[in-house]
Parts: structure tokens; C-alpha cells; sequence
């Protein structure tokens, strides 16, 4: 579905990314993991277009990504949620859904300007799709609520809903479950299930052992810009190389 | 005083809290998705000339000079609005403040605008009831936006451009929509402004200006489209209810502003403040 095909990443002098070739194939949830610093946002960051790649090829659903603006991108299919919480604070849970409609709210503007049945039609179809979508991360009762009213767990399970607003076939995650407790990562490990269940493809960066490795069908690992090891759970946690980069990183720091 | 010698005396001012109200929303457009933008005395100087000169000149109908006078400024926000807004913050306001001194200088050098002099004679054709109608329709206008998916884009701009980006919106052409819509209602206050008070000068549309309205949408708040025109009167009538200072009239009015920006950050006209505050009144009430 998405395909990298050794992208590189220089910010100045410094090479983020070197090299990395990655298949995401349709309806897994594929992780990717690696120490601080690895460079794993960035190559979200390189997904979703907010920069071009210093130089390689990357290609979803068989066409091409360079150089197609981030609207475009996320129109093409692919959302994404953010590691450090970028919601619309100042507006409503609903609202925050509904904007990541705007793509398929595909009514134009004197429609709205003259209140015309299609534009109540379609406004009112947005605003039952958007409850149905809260309720599914489990935040229905608190709708109409501000988005920077909400405990950290609940702004990073709104931020899923409003990806999933945009109708994606691939959604990016960008460390889900950061921050949240037991039971709020249980909530978060159901709802990514019932996703793969709908068919959709999960793309996610994150550090909990116990969830990456419960959840996903490949795990990729990446380390100073480099993928060092790819495979199925089982195989990346006896990978000699993975755990000297990585997992032996984490037993002598706790 | 009988009311038609009230109105002989106070039509003007009348009037011109309706054209700065005017003139307030449409910088409330712009500043709602997040844009410093202070060329809306500009494009309300644009529109002024555009319709004066269509009516002293080509005789052209009042109704037709006012579009004209609304579309002249728009088109030009086109057109500079594809370089100009990729700029963002202090950048933006000084991009847009040279681009209102562009249009002063040139209006001051131009034949047809009548150099330095300006334009004298303007036909008086403004009644209440055309700024009214102006007002009541650009309210609904922006109204009827405000609560579609343009009106939450603009919000979801300002508040996480980069979010907004990735949530499929196409965040240039929103931001060429506001700029464009603001300079198009700048313009219609312009040539409403141009038909009643008889004489145009370049020097009425300069930095000054400018700043002036800046401040009556963010004195009145732009939480709501009642901010903009709240801060609109408030300024327009400031230095005549405060004429008794004399000459400390200007800095008297400096402070009042002064105040209302330090104790209102939202502005003079904020919901969610008033909600708090009845809230706690039923509280005491209750108590």
C-alpha cells in the first residue's frame, strides 16, 4: 500500500534519514520503533508532506508522493495523528471531527451562503457521522466540550477521530498511547483492532513494548537514520542487533 | 432639537459607524483565519475611488458604482493575495502596510483620482437605509460562513495551520477566500463612505487608518460578528464623546484602548466571559 523506496532526509549537515526502504502492506499494522532520535516522526513527516525527501521515491497505492502538498496527500487517503497533540483547542470535540471532514463536505460556498437543503443535508449527515465517530474513541458524552478542556489520554484519542473523519485507507500514528494509563491504552489497543477488523491499514510509531508487540503484524526498527531490522514481532525481539540498539537500551535504563 | 436638525448634525457620524463596521468585519475575516493582514484601508480606499469616479465621471448608478467599488479591490486582493499570503505574522502586516502606502502615493500621483487634492463633489447619494442593508447582508453573509465547512476551516487555520493542512484542507485557497471576501466588503464600505461624505483625499485611507480599524476588531473582540461592530462604533464615536477634553482628546482615547487590551484580551464583546460571569452571578444569586 504505502511503499519507501530509500528515502533520505539531510536537515543541513545532518542526515536524518539514510536510506530507508519500508513496504506497508494493505490491512497490517505495521510498527515502527527505535530509540529517541531515531528519526521515526520524521519519516511521517515525509509521508504526509510537510517536507520533501532529500532524495528516493515514495509511492501509495501505486502513485507517487513527491511532491504533492500535505492537503493532497491526506485527501489521497492517509491521516495521521501528531506525537506532541496538535488539536484545535478553542473548538468543540465535534467540531474538531468535523473538520477533518472538510475534504468529502464537498458542498460549494453559495450553498452554504443560501442555506440550501444540500448543504443542511450534508451538514447534518457531517454532525450524526461525527458523534458516531466519538463514540467509537469513547469520548460521545463530552461532544460538545472544548478540545483543551480534555485530559491528556482523551485529546489523543479525539486526535483518532478526527484522522478517522478524513475517511482514510492508511492511518499514521504517531505514539498513541504516550502518556496514558493501563486501562486508557487497553481502550486505544481495542480501537486499533476494530480498525484493522474494517480493513484499515495502521501505520504506527510507538514505545510501548507490550502494545507494539501485541498489536502489530511487522515491526521495522529504525536507528540513526537507518532501518537495522524488519520482521514479525517474535523475530525483531531476538534480534541480536535490535536489542543492543534498542530493547538493551530500555532494561539498563529501567 | 428636532430630529431633522439632529440628523443634519450627526447623519455623518451616523453613518460612519456603520462603514467602520463595515470596515471591522472585514478584518475580522482575515484575523479570523489567523492573518495579520492591514490592507483593508487600502482596498476601502480602492472602492472609494472606484465608485466616486464611476458616478462624478461615467454617471454611472449608484448600485453599479458600489459593485464596482466591491469588486475593483477584490480583484487587486487576487492578485496580490497569491505572493503576499504566503507570508504569516509581523511579515504579512508589513507586506500589507507597504502595499496601502503603494496605493496612497499612488492615488496621490494620478490624474484621475485627482492628485493630492482628491476628488470634491461626490454625488451625495448614501441614505441610512443603504448602509443598513449593507451591514444587515454582510452579517448574514458571513454568518451563513461561519457555521459551514469554510467558517470552521478558517478557525481550524488559525488555531493549527499545519493540522488544517494535513486534515485535507487547502489552506492557501481558504486564506485567498478571506482576504478576498474582506477586500470586497472593504470596498462597498468605500463607496458607501465615498457617497456622503462629498470629498475623497488620499490621506484618508493611509497608515492611520489602517491601524484604526485594526483596533476596532480587536477592542470589540472577534469571538463573534457582534465584536467587530461593537469595536467599530466604539471608535468611531470615542473622540466625540470624549470632545470636552480638548486637545487631550487623542491621548485620553489612547488610554481607554490602553485599558480594554490589558483587561479584555478578547476584546470588549467575549462570550465565553459573559457566560462565566452570569454563571457566577446565578451562584451568588443562589447563595
Amino acid at each position: 500500500m504505502l511503499t519507501l523506496d530509500r528515502i533520505s532526509r539531510r536537515f543541513g549537515g545532518v542526515t536524518a534519514l539514510d536510506q530507508v526502504s519500508l513496504k506497508v502492506p494493505t490491512g497490517q499494522v505495521f510498527g515502527l520503533i527505535g530509540p529517541n532520535g531515531a528519526g521515526k516522526t520524521t519519516v511521517f513527516n515525509l509521508i504526509t508532506g510537510l517536507f520533501p525527501p532529500s532524495s528516493g521515491q515514495m509511492s501509495f497505492q501505486g502513485q507517487s508522493l513527491i511532491g504533492l502538498p500535505p492537503h493532497r496527500i491526506a485527501t489521497r487517503g492517509i491521516a495521521r495523528t501528531f506525537q506532541n497533540i496538535r488539536l484545535f483547542s478553542e473548538m468543540s470535540l465535534i467540531d474538531n471531527v468535523i473538520v477533518g471532514m472538510h475534504a468529502h463536505l464537498d458542498y460549494p460556498v453559495w450553498d452554504a451562503v443560501l442555506r440550501t437543503p444540500r448543504f443542511r443535508r450534508l451538514e447534518r449527515n457531517a454532525r450524526v457521522d461525527a458523534h458516531q465517530l466519538l463514540q467509537r474513541v469513547g469520548l460521545g458524552n463530552l461532544s460538545q466540550e472544548l478540545a483543551g478542556n480534555l485530559s491528556y489520554g482523551n485529546q489523543r484519542k479525539l486526535e483518532i477521530a478526527r484522522a478517522l473523519a478524513t475517511q482514510p485507507r492508511l492511518l499514521l500514528l504517531d505514539e498513541p498511547v504516550a502518556g496514558m494509563n493501563a486501562t486508557e491504552k487497553n481502550a486505544v489497543m481495542t480501537l486499533i483492532e476494530s480498525l484493522r477488523q474494517d480493513h484499515l491499514t495502521v501505520f504506527m510509531i510507538e514505545h510501548d513494548m507490550r502494545f507494539v508487540m501485541g498489536l502489530c503484524d511487522t515491526v521495522a526498527v529504525l536507528d540513526f537514520g537507518r532501518i537495522i531490522a524488519e520482521g514479525s514481532p517474535s523475530v525483531i525481539q531476538s534480534n541480536p542487533a535490535v536489542i543492543e540498539a534498542y530493547l538493551g537500551q530500555e532494561d539498563t535504563a529501567s | 432639537m428636532d430630529w431633522s436638525s439632529w440628523w443634519a448634525t450627526y447623519s455623518t457620524l451616523v453613518l460612519s459607524i456603520g462603514v467602520y463596521g463595515l470596515m471591522a468585519l472585514s478584518i475580522y475575516l482575515t484575523l479570523s483565519c489567523g492573518l495579520l493582514s492591514l490592507a483593508n484601508a487600502a482596498f476601502m480606499g480602492i472602492g472609494a475611488y472606484v465608485s466616486a469616479v464611476s458616478t462624478l465621471q461615467y454617471s454611472l448608478s449608484f448600485p453599479a458604482a458600489l459593485l464596482l467599488g466591491a469588486f475593483a479591490p477584490a480583484g487587486v486582493a487576487l492578485i496580490i493575495g497569491v505572493p503576499v499570503l504566503r507570508l504569516s505574522g509581523v511579515y504579512l502586516a508589513m507586506a500589507t502596510l507597504g502595499f496601502g502606502e503603494v496605493i496612497r502615493v499612488v492615488a496621490l500621483n494620478l490624474e484621475v483620482t485627482g492628485g493630492p487634492l482628491g476628488l470634491n463633489g461626490i454625488p451625495l447619494l448614501t441614505e441610512w437605509w443603504h448602509v443598513l442593508l449593507a451591514v444587515v447582508l454582510v452579517l448574514l453573509l458571513l454568518q451563513s460562513l461561519r457555521h459551514s465547512r469554510i467558517g470552521r476551516a478558517f478557525e481550524a487555520i488559525r488555531e493549527d495551520e499545519t493540522a488544517a493542512r494535513l486534515m485535507g484542507i487547502a489552506t492557501h485557497r481558504i486564506k485567498l477566500l478571506a482576504f478576498v471576501l474582506g477586500a470586497a466588503i472593504a470596498g462597498l464600505a468605500g463607496g458607501l463612505n465615498a457617497h456622503y461624505t462629498f470629498t475623497l483625499s488620499p490621506g484618508n485611507f493611509g497608515f492611520e487608518n489602517a491601524v484604526d480599524i485594526l483596533t476596532m476588531a480587536v477592542l470589540g473582540g472577534i469571538q463573534g460578528l457582534v465584536g467587530p461592530l461593537l469595536g467599530g462604533a466604539i471608535i468611531t464615536l470615542l473622540p466625540e464623546l470624549l470632545r470636552g477634553l480638548q486637545e487631550f482628546r487623542m491621548a485620553a482615547n489612547g488610554v481607554i484602548l490602553i485599558a480594554v487590551v490589558l483587561f479584555l484580551p478578547h476584546g470588549i464583546w467575549d462570550p465565553r466571559r459573559l457566560r462565566r460571569w452570569l454563571k457566577k452571578r446565578s451562584k451568588h444569586a443562589d447563595a
